[in-house]
């Protein structure tokens, strides 16, 4: 008995030391309990490998940021501008300050080589301050303060114009105030620049020529153009011809929007209507009406709605007489536009959605071999960044069909890659902001759309209101038919002549001139004026003022200055002849100068808007123009007349800066859509 | 001659230009002679021999006085313009010496006859010169301290006379109790430079014109409060003529009783610190260029509130010299409603643990004060970094490759790198901040020489250490004398408070602001408090946790927070004792005792009163009379019946301290002996011994048999002492000083080093009996314990065993017995 039950006790005693052991052991596996062992070399080397670990990273990062920084410099080696020693055209004066100013900056500074100078025009009214003021001491004041040296912006100044290179076009410069940099033109430069005009005409300023593709207008096949249209195609229009100026190569699209499932109703609906259409042309008289019945049918009736969706997918498979249809209706809208366009004086190239219909298939497949396609809920979508965030563009809607995200993307695929444009110009209300952008960022993810060769703008614009600030409607509520505004312009332009008695003056081909000029002209020159960004009040008594800033004002003034050379009793046609007679343009007027000083600006500005697209600078440029002219012409006599009338005197230098006035004045109205008349 | 004028610093100036032994006595009997000089020069100003004794041995008034006294030289003086010029003396500032000669001219020309006119004139001074270079002008000097402005009798009296009338109503009614100091001080409002003399007198003439002699009633105290007295003309000559002891050379400003019962009182009454915006008002304060415009703009910034901080290292945990810095910080910012920053000065990348930073935070919270903002100096590292570039290139920092011991010492050699080029230090300051140099090869130091003489502190190291906040960002780290005063700058402190020892910093501080053109705060100093009978020294305290001698940091014998606080001392009584040490530059050392002192304070009205005994004796009452356990109603606080009440049980069997029952008694022994009975506290009974159990062996009293009588039918006994019944049994942890020895650290006190010196005594644990109705405590839970002490749950408490700590005895030698 005692036997088994010492064996019993050994074998418990065995059993609980096997346990033991195995607790230890799991615990030495998890490292448990070794952690005690204080070994001094191990803590010495500990602590030595973190130190290193920490100087690798430290000795990681500032290679990283040498490498940056070496990249950097690379670049920002200063490499001082060419400057022309003389110059004897229109040039922009500001570029030019701001690369000699560059240069003295560079010099006097070598650190801060490449900062670039700050340049700004001095208002007409403060000319003791100069023209142009180099303003860049106080910034430079600020980054050398950051970098541990104390200097005013005064001694700064001072050391920046010590080291401007003459210039052919700066009489001198001076210090002022607390770090101002004037700059005073030079006389002779504006009567060489002057000259240059009359000889040779305006000539724009120098720039790398691209090829642009301006998307604007584009209205919707079967409904009527309104208002927001009439914006697109104004600015638009205008935009063309100033890149048409700068010598940039220029496409004008309209991107009609000619495709989608509304013309399974309408073509569903012109069956019905006119049965025989495949043999003889539809008499649509009213598209807009027509569309309207369809419409009506289309919500009312689920039969017809069934048959319209099978016309889209007949049409859209190239079904032939959906096709046919689909024509005829297109041709009736795109009838009715074009009139508009001529009333404007507006070119387009229609370039519809219809016609990306294979470009669509193709970008999706394109899409999708980049792996950059999603399946979303039966779409398929497409992230316009890698973080997924914000809206996706719907590529492939869930029944197949595509959007105008897929438009959009077949669009901006076939305008860089088949047109080669290099600057994409949208022409769309504001509220399309965030889908361009998508579609900007959509493309360069793409690798369609590569922000280092390409340019893309939205010159987006706020919506038209009417007089009592509310979206512009007729009278009744409805969208304002465009031809109805322009006949309605005609009309009020016609009663402001008639007011002024014009038609006695005129024969009745000038009054006709006259009217359309002033009627399409304030209509043109309203929206253009006016910060396109901003919201605008539509008011034709506004726009037909013949004070301020408006189109009335500004063709009176034209032909007034056309009228002076034409009223010395002296033969102005050939300005060459008269400069090579030695006619000199003085300038010694105070407001002879300041009147040069005006003209020779317009580099400025149209570079400026080359920068920007906001026309309306150019509006301010041309009355600022009309308003100075004023000024001299109030100041300086040009004919001088005895008593009874008769010329005494021509001051023929005078006479060629009104021409060199009206040759400018002539340019930007051209730019702005405005068609000055001999006789008004 | 003019050398060994400053009879302070003369003995520096000799040691430096003649270090012989015998130009040392020549000096001396000199010394002694110019005060023999000195002393005749100043009684002829006309103090006391007394008062000029006095003012020699302050080296700053004497120094004044004789710039002044050599202005004037062959001039006789007129009457009262002596002492006017030992008045200025006295308060002029350091800032304005320079304008010493103006002042000393003004009044020996008599255009400052008074002390009115001449505290006039320096406050204008002061205020002039926070534009650097600014230029007295006189016409407005001279506004500003009425020069020539003569005030007549007539003006005066006609001038007390309207402002009688307008009090006539109020006079009448309380005659001679009126507080006329009030028409005194309109009086002096409108009459800036009237003599106050003579403004008292025609008050004095005027009232005594209203209401004719004073009756038997006017006589008599004030019917109410209004005690005022007012004595005004008296008063303020004491004023000016005790000013001069006012003139501390420090950054000191303080009344001269030093404490307070409260830190808000303390700081409402005692502490005289500058107003915001001010800061070139105070002593020592560097006014530049760019003073006036970096304090209009911090004033802007500010809006002129009073901005402090609390700047403690996060690498270790608070003791009671910081519950000085937090009161002082947090205290001062409260009284002005203005805002206290907490700033860890994490500067230092090594050991820094998540555990202090929160430590330090709920300490600041538990002593009530909250941070308006939390603050990191590691924040500002970029800044720092990019002000030391500022600083190299403005030639006022340079790389240097001295080793740490090089350094250091008495008298080290001067760095050859000192005048390096300036862009060598760049670009070496740049390696230094990218990895490229190696630790302890080379540092940043200031070209600066600090007041104790270190020559260049050092301004950056190298240290391969990652930081906790910046990670793998930075392998140089700035030092606290160059990051401290920056990062005050950066949150636009007002008042940079701090201990003594850093009096010698402050010149750098300054330095280094000013160098850089930006804001300069004000560092005020104020004594450290120091501790006996403990340490506080992070790495002692380590030492005595690894040594096992103590548990914790917390151990309630510690004098860290947390082991206050453990040990049950309430957070007001610290702020409170912080209080009554004042605010003084003094380093004050105090006993603990002191600390417990105001604990008790606290205690006493706050801990309810309980029944409780530490080392229990059975006692069986043979006639207990009721026939089953009665319950008691006892008063939390017996002084104060209304404060609540508890309930205890009595049984048959009790249980007493065991050193309330004596076998043989001295004399005087008042409480249970074989022949003296006892009374058992809020019990209504009174116990006789009958018979004794003891051990046989031993002796050891184990057990009494004894009878009971109702108090009220038995003689009054002579004491009452604590019982219980039925207890539950708990620990109790009684703790007594560390160490032995009043300095452990002082090895002239403790040569064996503190480790030898300590208390073995130092905790004792009871297992006691208390009532059932402390079994439902809460850590931190606070009770008197009757005729025992203060006692305090500790942390160690589960739901079945209640720990006790003992806070502090009922009297000071208590715990002694």
């Amino acid at each position: 008995m005692s036997s088994i039950e010492s064996e019993t006790v050994a074998l418990s005693e065995m059993e609980r030391l096997t346990a033991h052991l195995r607790t230890q052991i799991e615990q030495t596996k998890r490292g448990d309990g070794l952690e005690f062992e204080e070994d001094e070399e191990y803590v010495k080397l500990q602590t030595e490998n973190t130190k290193l670990k920490h100087r690798l990273a430290i000795l990681n990062k500032a290679i990283a940021a040498e490498q940056n920084a070496h990249g950097s410099t690379a670049v920002i080696k200063y490499q001082p501008v060419k400057l022309p020693s003389t110059v004897n055209e229109m040039i922009s004066i500001t570029e030019h300050l701001v690369d000699l100013f560059t240069n003295a900056i560079a010099l006097a500074f070598p650190n801060l080589a490449g900062t670039q100078a700050i340049i700004s025009p001095v208002n007409a009214t403060a000319a003791k301050f100069g023209d142009y003021q180099c303003n860049s001491a106080m910034s430079l004041a600020k980054t050398l303060k950051a970098a541990g040296v104390n200097k005013s912006p005064r001694d700064i100044a001072n050391e920046i114009v010590k080291n401007v290179a003459p210039s052919p076009l700066v009489a001198k410069t001076e210090v002022a105030g607390a770090g101002f940099i004037n700059v005073f033109l030079k006389k002779d430069y504006a009567v060489h620049a002057i000259e240059n005009i009359l000889r040779n005409g305006v000539k724009p300023p120098a720039c790398r020529k691209q090829r642009v593709l301006v998307d604007f207008s584009s209205p919707n096949i079967a409904k009527q153009m309104h208002v927001g249209h009439l914006r697109s195609t104004i600015i638009g229009e205008s935009i063309c011809r100033l890149l048409e100026f700068l010598g940039h190569d220029v496409l004008r699209i309209n991107h009609l929007g000619d495709w989608g499932t509304q013309f399974g109703m309408l073509i569903a609906h012109l069956e019905d209507r006119f049965p025989n259409f495949l043999n003889e042309s539809p008499p649509i008289g009213d598209l807009q009406a027509f569309y309207k019945e369809s419409k009506k049918r289309f919500d009312e009736d689920e039969e017809f709605k069934k048959r319209a969706y099978n016309c889209v997918v007949l049409l859209q498979s190239g079904d032939a007489n959906s096709t046919k249809a689909w024509t005829q209706i297109c041709d009736v809208s795109r009838q009715e536009f074009q009139k508009i366009y001529e009333r404007l004086d507006v070119t387009l190239k229609p370039v519809g959605e219809s016609f990306y219909q294979s470009r669509m298939i193709e970008v999706v497949k394109f899409l999708a071999s980049k792996n950059l396609l999603e399946e979303d809920d039966g779409r398929k979508i497409m992230w316009a960044d890698e973080t997924s965030s914000g809206i996706p563009l719907t590529i492939v809607k869930s029944d197949g069909g595509f959007t105008y995200d897929t438009s959009d993307m077949a669009a901006i695929r076939y305008r860089l890659e088949e047109e080669k444009a290099e600057w994409l110009i949208y022409v769309v209300d504001s509220g399309q902001s965030t889908h361009l952008q998508n579609i900007y960022r959509a493309a360069e993810r793409a690798g369609i759309f590569n922000p280092k060769i390409h340019r893309a703008d939205h010159v987006n614009f706020g919506v038209v209101l009417g007089e009592d600030g509310k979206k512009f409607k007729t009278r009744s509520g409805e969208t304002v038919k465009l031809s109805d505004l322009l006949d309605e312009g005609l009309k009020r332009a016609l009663d402001k002549l008639l007011e002024k008695e014009r038609d006695k003056v005129l024969t009745p081909e000038e009054l006709k001139a006259a009217q359309e000029s002033v009627a399409y002209g304030c209509i043109k020159y309203a929206d253009l004026s006016h910060n396109r960004t901003n919201e605008y009040v539509f008011s034709f008594d506004k726009m037909l003022e013949d004070r301020g800033n408006t189109a009335v004002y500004l063709l009176y003034a034209f032909t007034r200055i056309c009228s002076i050379s034409r009223n010395c009793g002296e033969d102005f046609s050939d300005l060459v002849k008269i400069l090579d007679n030695r006619t000199k343009i003085e300038l010694e007027h105070e407001k002879e100068w300041k009147l040069a000083k005006t003209l020779l600006k317009f580099p400025d500005v149209l570079v400026k808007i080359s920068k920007d697209l906001l026309l309306h600078t150019l509006c301010e440029f041309c009355y600022e123009v009309a308003t100075v002219f004023s000024e001299f012409y109030d100041n300086c006599y040009c004919i001088e007349k005895n008593k009874s009338g008769e010329i005494v005197k021509v001051n023929r230098g005078r006479i060629l800066l009104c021409e060199a006035t009206a040759a400018i004045l002539k340019q930007c109205f051209f730019i702005l859509g405005l068609k000055p008349v001999s006789k008004i | 001659m003019p050398h060994c004028l400053v009879t302070c610093s003369s003995k520096i100036f000799c040691k430096k230009f003649y270090p012989t032994f015998v130009t040392y006595i020549y000096a001396a009997v000199k010394s002694k002679m110019e005060n023999q000089e000195l002393l005749s020069q100043f009684q002829a100003l006309g103090m006391s021999e007394q008062k000029a004794k006095e003012t020699i041995k302050n080296a700053n008034v004497t120094k004044n006085l004789q710039l002044a006294l050599s202005e004037v030289k062959n001039t006789a003086l007129g009457e009262g313009v002596g002492m006017l010029l030992y008045h200025m003396a006295s308060k002029i500032k350091p800032q304005i010496i320079h304008e010493l000669p103006l002042v000393t001219r003004y009044i020996v020309e008599k255009k400052l006859d008074n002390t009115l006119r001449v505290d006039a004139a320096l406050e204008y001074l002061l205020k002039n010169i926070q534009k650097k270079g600014a230029v007295v002008n006189t016409k407005e000097f001279n506004e500003s301290c009425g020069v020539g402005v003569i005030v007549t009798p007539e003006e005066i009296e006609r001038t007390v006379q309207e402002h009688i009338k307008l009090h006539k109503d109020m006079l009448l009614e309380q005659r001679y109790h009126f507080n006329a100091f009030k028409i005194m001080q309109e009086v002096r409002a409108k009459l800036k430079w009237a003599d106050a003399k003579s403004v008292k007198a025609a008050i004095d003439v005027e009232i005594f014109d209203l209401l004719g002699p004073k009756t038997e009633d006017d006589l008599k105290p004030p019917p109410k409060v209004e005690k005022k007295k007012e004595k005004p003309s008296t008063s303020l000559a004491d004023k000016s003529s005790n000013n001069a002891k006012l003139a501390h050379p420090s950054n000191v400003s303080i009344d001269s009783s030093d404490g307070a019962n409260t830190i808000a009182e303390l700081m409402k009454n005692k502490v005289h610190f500058h107003t915001p915006g001010e800061n070139y008002k105070t002593d020592g304060y560097v006014i530049t260029d760019h003073t006036e415009r970096l304090l209009k703009e911090h004033l802007k910034q500010t809006g002129g509130r009073v901005q402090t901080r609390f700047p403690p290292e996060p690498n270790g945990i608070l003791h009671i010299g910081h519950a000085k810095a937090i009161n002082i910080n947090f205290g001062y910012a409260a009284s002005k409603g203005g805002v206290c920053y907490l700033r860890y000065d994490d500067t230092n990348p090594e050991k820094e643990e998540e555990k202090f930073f929160v430590g330090i935070r709920e300490m600041v919270e538990w002593l009530g004060y909250k941070p308006y903002k939390i603050t990191h100096s590691s924040d500002n590292f970029q800044q720092l970094y990019e002000w030391a570039v500022v600083l190299i290139r403005k030639g006022l920092a340079y790389v240097c490759h001295q080793g740490a011991d090089e350094m250091k010492g008495f008298n080290p050699k001067p760095s050859p790198w000192r005048e390096r080029p300036i862009e060598e230090s760049l670009q070496l300051f740049e390696d230094m901040k990218n990895g490229k140099i190696d630790e302890g090869t080379a540092t940043l130091r200031l070209k600066l020489t600090l007041e104790e003489g270190k020559v260049d502190p050092v301004a950056y190291r190298i240290k391969f250490v990652p930081h906790h906040r910046t990670g793998n960002d930075w392998c140089i780290y700035p030092t606290y004398d160059y990051t401290h005063c920056l990062c005050d700058s950066i949150e636009n402190i007002t008042h940079s408070l701090c201990t003594k020892e850093f009096q010698s910093r402050r010149s750098s501080y300054y330095w280094l602001c000013n160098a850089l053109e930006i804001y300069c705060p004000v560092q005020w100093e104020y004594g450290r408090l120091n501790m006996n009978y403990t340490l506080v020294s992070k790495r002692k305290i380590a030492k005595l946790i690894t040594e096992r001698i103590v548990n914790d940091w917390d151990d309630p014998r510690l004098f860290t927070l947390t082991a206050l606080r453990r040990r049950g001392f309430p957070a007001e009584a610290i702020n409170n004792f912080c209080a009554q040490m004042g605010v003084t530059g003094a380093q004050i050392s105090v006993d603990p005792s002191m600390l417990e002192a105001a604990v008790r304070d606290i205690l006493n009205i706050s801990a309810p009163r309980r029944l409780v005994v530490l080392e229990p004796l059975k006692i069986t009452l043979i006639n207990f009379p009721h026939d089953k356990p009665t319950e008691i109603e006892v008063p939390n606080f017996p002084q104060n019946p209304d404060a609540g009440c508890h309930h205890i049980l009595l049984d048959r069997v009790v249980y007493i301290e065991k050193s309330d029952f004596k076998l043989d008694p001295e004399k005087g022994y008042r409480r249970l002996a074989l022949d003296q009975p006892v009374g058992l506290r809020h019990a209504g009974l009174v116990i006789y011994v009958k018979e004794v159990k003891q051990n046989p062996q031993t002796g050891e009293v184990l057990e009494l048999i004894c009878e009971c009588k109702l108090a009220e039918q038995a003689e009054k006994p002579k004491a009452f002492i604590q019982w219980v019944s039925q207890p539950i049994k708990i620990e109790v942890r009684l703790y007594d000083l560390l160490f032995k020895h009043k300095n452990p650290e002082d090895t002239n006190e403790v040569p064996g080093g503190f480790l030898s010196d300590i208390n073995e005594d130092s905790l004792s644990v009871l297992e006691s009996y208390v009532d059932r109705a402390l079994s439902n405590v809460k850590v931190y839970d606070k009770f008197q314990f009757e005729r025992i002490g203060f006692f305090s749950v500790d942390p160690d408490t589960t739901e079945n065993h209640i720990v006790f700590n003992r806070t502090v005895g009922l009297k000071e030698d208590a715990g002694k017995k």
